[in-house]
């Protein structure tokens, strides 16, 4: 399987045979750091009510997190992107997620849309860390969450952090007591596997998809009333059809063959557009 | 690609405005033209479509001087920034000699910002350019917004090789001028290599 190293992110190939049960230390050959690696998870099929996922490229805010939810007798995993928060998501299904607004690779408000938007994961409770350029000037509104349950600026987590996910704890999943985790908690730095990172997550993918959201989203920021209307009338396609056919012509030169192979993402992300769309202008 | 007018002993060359749609481009530009001097500049010429905009102009930046008696005149282009116009903007940065590359800082448009940028890789590889062999600068558009990512995080999604970059204001020419100095200056360094 590919392992990650925590320290210098060097994606590692490791032997499956040579992992013990209990895990085993590997040295990586780039930065000399020691890291423990365990056997994936078994993938969960319920949400975890004890596991928390922090996500955040920022090795400090993620630690500093982490600390306090375990103090409060929470598991926690930590992942550091939004391809590796998606995959973890997916597999281990945490009752909350705290996912950076800023992640590299999928923005933190991308892995939550996508995240509420499938009915495995749409009940996982997630708190939004914000971007925000001045703390007096630049705070982002609570309304453009992207159905984010909440959110914490990284300032004030040591306040209100715990308090938050225990709130959310209580309204979701007040009823039964929390069920722990399987797995026993590492000792020392661990790795996320990446090997488990589905086609659908895979950087080539995401090329895919970015180039027809910036399609859509260059649609929409030059014709904001027809893309309501069209939307609401269910003739988005019909109104867009030359542009659409411009972009996925593109599409076409740009995306690999063997990433066009994977999946339709041009017509699923259209389809995600206008659904999304619809939703927020019915709502 | 700058070319000489021996009868006006003008050196003329080509900087292109790139980024994408509605990230400030065209505001750059004519926040330029307005606040250059008749004397100084040429007429503005827009080629807008009925979908997509092209502004150029060229002016006779006073403060840069002369490289051997030739004086250097700058030609600005925007490019329309749809991603669907790939073709247009191919067509302008033949024979470019500068990119300014103008990302819109708000969150949203992130996804059109990293799009763009490969863009413009690409379409200087189609006319035999490498953006790293470019003068070449960044300019970190509408920081006034609320909804804006940090400047830090742009940076390092935007600008992996650290290339000169500048907050800006474009409404308000904050940041503009700033931005058409540096880049003015790198063409400027690069001409002087070859006259």
């Amino acid at each position: 399987m590919v392992v990650i190293c925590p320290k210098c992110r060097t994606r590692l190939k490791v032997q499956d045979d040579k992992i013990s049960p209990g895990g085993s230390r590997f040295r990586c050959p780039k930065c000399s750091s020691v890291f423990l690696v365990k056997r994936p998870p078994e993938k969960a099929t319920e949400i975890n009510r004890n596991l928390v996922m922090v996500a955040h490229a920022d090795a400090s805010v993620a630690e500093t997190a982490e600390k306090l939810l375990r103090a409060e007798g929470y598991d926690v995993v930590t992942v550091r992107d939004g391809i590796e928060a998606m995959v973890t998501a997916l597999n281990r299904l945490p009752f909350v997620a705290l996912i950076d607004v800023g992640l590299p690779k999928i923005y933190g408000f991308e892995v939550c849309r996508r995240l509420k938007g499938r009915p495995e994961t749409e009940d996982i409770g997630i708190i939004l860390v914000p971007s925000i350029h001045d703390e007096t000037r630049y705070r982002r509104p609570p309304s453009t969450l992207y159905g984010a349950d909440d959110y914490v600026e990284r300032h004030e987590m040591e306040e209100s952090l715990v308090a938050k996910v225990n709130r959310l704890k209580r309204e979701k999943w007040s009823a039964g007591p929390p069920v722990q985790e399987q797995e026993t908690p590492a000792a020392g730095p661990t790795t996320t596997p990446a090997a488990a990172a589905g086609p659908s997550h895979d950087e080539g993918v995401e090329r895919a998809r970015r180039f027809v959201r910036t399609v859509l989203s260059d649609l929409y920021i030059y014709n904001p009333q027809m893309v309501n209307d069209s939307v609401m009338a269910g003739n988005f396609r019909e109104a867009f059809k030359t542009q659409l056919s411009e972009g996925f012509k593109l599409y076409q030169i740009r995306i690999p063959q063997e990433v066009r192979d994977k999946g339709d993402f041009f017509n699923e992300e259209i389809d995600e557009f206008i659904e999304r769309k619809k939703r927020e202008l019915e709502g | 690609m700058s070319f000489i007018n021996y009868s006006s002993r003008e050196i003329n060359c080509k900087i292109v405005y790139y980024g994408p749609g509605l990230c400030g481009k065209t505001t750059n530009l004519q926040f330029i033209y307005r606040k250059t001097s008749p004397q100084q500049k040429g007429k503005l010429i827009s080629l807008a479509t009925e979908t997509e905009r092209t502004l150029f102009f060229d002016f006779l930046p006073l403060a840069l001087g002369d490289i051997k008696g030739f004086k250097v005149r700058f030609h600005l282009y925007t490019v329309p920034g749809q991603v669907f116009y790939a073709a247009s903007r191919k067509l302008i940065l033949k024979g470019v000699d500068g990119v300014v590359f103008v990302a819109d800082s708000q969150i949203e448009r992130t996804d059109a910002n990293i799009e763009s940028l490969e863009d413009l890789k690409i379409n200087l590889a189609d006319q035999g350019y490498e953006l790293d062999r470019l003068p070449y600068t960044i300019q970190y558009n509408k920081r006034d917004l609320p909804n804006i990512v940090p400047v830090a995080e742009l940076d390092r999604l935007l600008n992996p090789t650290k290339v000169p970059w500048f907050e800006c204001v474009a409404t308000q020419g904050m940041g503009v001028f700033e931005t058409l100095k540096n880049i003015g200056k790198q063409v400027l360094k690069e001409l002087k290599k070859h006259y």
